[in-house]
Formats: C-alpha cells, sequence, structure tokens
C-alpha cells in the first residue's frame, strides 16, 4: 500500500533493529519524517543517512530521562510528533526455564524494557501529541505471546500481555483527543536473531521450526517487512477510526488450533 | 490510501448498500476487475458483507457456506484472499442484539476456521464494523456512548480496512478480524 505521510514526524523506538529498519523505510517510503530512536546510536546514525527527512537518536527506554531527552530532540528537530511506534523490547535467550526457576534479575530486566519502558516512552511522547491537539496515533508493537500464552519465557508472556491490556486502556483514554492506539502482535519473524533459530545450514527449516510451523496455517515465519506493512497501515490517514485493537501479523497462528 | 490490484478479479457477495458500493468502487480504482464477466469465474478476491445493522432472524449459513466453498475452490487452485466484513459485535455481544451478535460471532468462528484449511495460498480475514456514517449505516447508535473516538466512523475508514486485507503486500495476516469501531471493542470506556 501507500498513503500520505507527508508532514507527519513518526518516533520509531528500537528503529535500529530488524523490524525497526523495516518499520521506518516504509514510514519514510511514504513521506514521514522519521525519529529513528535506538540505543544503538551508530545503527541509527547509519540508517538515518540514507533518509534526509529522518534523524538518529540514542534512547533508552527504560529511562524516562532518555526518552523524555529523545522527545524533546525530535521536536527541537521537527516542531512536532504525529506518530510513535513503541517497537523496541527484549526476550531472553539464555534463560529458557520455568518460572520457578527463572533468575529475578532477568525478569526485572525484561518487564523494565519491555512494559516499564512502554509506558516511559509513551508518557514522554504524548506530552508534544496532546498539546498540540491535533491527534495522533500510537502503535505498540506486542507478541502474540501476550495473546496465547507460551512455555520458558514468562516475563516475556506477562509483558506483551500487559502491553496488549495497556494499548486498550490508552485507547479509551486517548481516543477522545484524536489519538487512536493499536497494537501489532507479531507471530514468529525472521531477525538476525531468529534466523539461525529457524533454519539449518541448508536452508531448510530446523526441526523444531518444522514442528512450530504445522502450527501456523501459513507455514512459514514472517518478515519484518510484513511487519512494517501493518504498521504503516494503522498509520495511515484512512485507519483513523481503529483504536485499541490488536492486529496478530502470525500467519494465522492465533486463528485457533491446528488439530 | 493506494493498493495496487493490477486487473485481478474480485466479487462482492452478500448485503448491498452504501458500503458495498464504496468497497465496490474503492476496489474498481485500485485495478481491479469486477467478476460478473465472465459469470461463473472464481475471483482473486472475494469480499462477503454481511447486514450491518443489527437486526433479527438473520440466517447466515448459507453465504457462509457458500464462502467457504469459495475459499476452498482459491485453495485448490493456488492463490485468494477472502475478506468478510462483520459487525464489531462479533467480538462483543451486544444485549439488546442477542441474536444478531450470535450469528456475527459465528461468522468470525467461521473465518477463523476458513483460514486454517484454506493457508497457506489463500488468506482469510474480516474487518468488524461499529457505528459508521451520519445518518447511519452500520452499527447501532448506543455503540457512540463507548466509542471513545467520539464520532461515528465514516465509509472511507471501513473501504481502507478492506482494502488493507486485499493488499498483495499484506502477506501475513490471516484469520484475524480488524475493528473499525472507535474504541468500542477495546473496553470499559466510562469513567468511574
Amino acid at each position: 500500500m501507500r498513503c500520505d505521510l507527508s508532514g507527519k514526524v513518526a518516533f520509531v523506538t528500537g528503529g535500529a533493529g530488524t523490524i525497526g529498519r523495516a518499520i521506518v523505510q516504509r514510514l519514510a517510503d511514504n513521506g514521514a519524517s522519521v525519529v529513528i530512536a535506538d540505543i544503538n546510536l551508530p545503527g541509527a546514525e547509519a540508517l538515518a543517512r540514507d533518509y534526509p527527512s529522518a534523524m538518529a537518536c540514542s534512547v533508552d527506554i527504560s529511562s524516562r530521562e532518555s526518552t523524555e531527552a529523545g522527545v524533546a530532540a525530535a521536536v527541537a528537530r521537527f516542531g512536532r510528533l504525529d506518530i510513535l511506534v513503541n517497537n523496541a523490547g527484549v526476550n531472553t535467550f539464555a534463560h529458557r526455564v520455568t518460572i520457578d526457576e527463572f533468575p529475578i534479575e532477568e525478569w526485572h530486566r525484561i518487564i523494565r524494557i519491555d512494559l516499564d519502558g512502554l509506558f516511559l516512552m509513551s508518557r514522554a511522547a504524548l506530552q508534544p501529541m496532546l498539546s498540540r491537539g491535533e491527534g495522533g496515533r500510537v502503535i505498540n508493537i506486542a507478541s502474540v505471546v501476550g495473546l496465547a500464552a507460551m512455555r520458558l519465557q514468562s516475563p516475556f508472556v506477562a509483558a506483551k500481555a500487559g502491553i496488549i491490556h495497556l494499548t486498550r486502556s490508552m485507547a479509551l483514554e486517548l481516543g477522545p483527543k484524536n489519538i487512536v492506539t493499536n497494537a501489532i502482535a507479531p507471530g514468529s519473524i525472521i531477525s538476525e536473531g531468529t534466523r539461525q533459530l529457524f533454519y539449518s545450514a541448508d536452508g531448510s527449516f530446523a526441526a523444531r521450526t518444522e514442528e512450530f510451523m504445522r502450527h501456523v496455517p501459513l507455514g512459514r515465519p514472517g518478515t519484518a517487512e510484513e511487519i512494517a506493512e501493518a504498521v504503516l497501515f494503522l498509520a495511515s490517514p484512512g485507519a483513523g477510526y481503529i483504536n485499541g485493537q490488536v492486529l496478530a501479523v502470525d500467519g494465522g497462528w492465533t486463528a485457533g488450533y491446528m488439530m | 490510501m493506494q493498493i495496487d490490484l493490477d486487473g485481478k478479479i474480485v466479487e462482492l457477495r452478500g448485503d448491498g448498500g452504501p458500503i458495498a458500493a464504496a468497497v465496490s468502487s474503492a476496489l474498481a480504482a485500485s485495478g481491479a476487475r469486477s467478476a460478473t464477466s465472465p459469470a461463473g469465474t472464481l475471483p482473486d478476491i472475494l469480499v462477503v458483507l454481511m447486514p450491518l445493522v443489527p437486526q433479527d432472524g438473520l440466517e447466515l449459513a448459507p453465504v457462509l457456506r457458500t464462502a467457504s466453498l469459495a475459499a476452498e475452490a482459491m485453495r485448490a487452485r493456488g492463490s485468494g484472499r477472502v475478506v468478510f466484513v462483520l459487525s464489531a459485535a462479533a467480538e462483543m455481544p451486544m444485549r439488546r442484539h442477542g441474536d444478531y451478535s450470535v450469528q456475527m460471532a459465528s461468522a468470525l468462528a467461521t473465518v477463523r476456521s476458513i483460514a486454517m484449511q484454506v493457508g497457506p495460498t489463500v488468506l482469510v480475514n474480516a474487518v468488524g464494523v461499529g457505528v459508521i456514517g451520519e445518518p447511519l449505516v452500520a452499527g447501532d447508535p448506543a455503540m457512540l456512548a463507548h466509542a471513545s473516538v467520539k464520532r461515528p466512523g465514516t465509509l472511507g475508514e471501513v473501504v481502507d480496512t478492506v482494502l488493507f486485507f486485499c493488499d498483495p503486500l499484506n502477506t501475513y495476516t490471516t484469520g484475524q478480524m480488524l475493528s473499525v469501531d472507535g474504541g468500542w471493542s477495546a473496553g470499559y470506556g466510562r469513567s468511574f
């Protein structure tokens, strides 16, 4: 799809990562000025060089000071903020254990970034949106594990379920101000981090991927570009009456049981 | 919003009315051709519109069955899209429209079931519609009191969501309903 986002300013957290980069590209290609916010500043700066209307910004979403500084820098450069994409987040691959064994520090680290971070980022970014009074969009990147729980990643599951319900709460609070809030729940998405998990050296599915993909009607992992397409739609002018919704971009995994 | 349907054949079934007309026009403007000629052609995209103003006595089983058969034929062919336009009451039943809510929930269950049966080559999704239009063409006026976006939706906002599910670039979403209801189904929008 194509739409006209010219004159709009988007703030994308985790903008230098695999999904974030695709989101930045789709928004910028459709005319938005984009703030590429990431804790990885060199990565954000490298991407910003491809887009004259983009700026890179170092943001740690788990820090109130950092989120507020990032928003201040964005407003100083562009004068406004219209679209917030809360994309940054973390999970654990090192601690795939049940909750009785889950390291307490790791629990707090994931909740602090994934859930507290989304709250802090939203709180900061909403100030210029509300003060202008021209409405806006908030798009939260959740996960299918926030809809259907999975084992061995309890803080990630809890944080993403929290994001989904927070999305609905934000929709109720901000809708009267013409700011609509929605979530996208990605399923299994190929990234630098997950490619080796999904595929064998010969390019075929790894055994456990093959087993998992039997539960996905489309039978494959998704791509960052497919998530970005959904973000672009929710940011588009025609999506202004969609509010408090959770769109799973998951190949149909949460449609039902494939049995 | 622009999508490129590049000569794809589309068919609209079910309830007529302003939303059907607007969807038809938008699909044509996106480069799609109507399935009416030649007759009997299996479309690339099937849009199934349900009655969107709550009413009792609906019997949706026949239209759901024929849509299911069309999706199965698309699967056998190896490609296709099916987009249902339902009421947002499919996910949030309404006390005064119990029978209607049951019918819509049944339609949504059909969407999800078909999606699982006809993947990976055919995608099946739904748009859930709240209060649309002034004068109203979908929904119940009472829904407005619980829609945090304090206005009815527009035909264009429904049409764009249908286009999103028809878009050839939208390729990893199936078995989903996206509601265009101003936040009506998001939660309880009252201050206590």
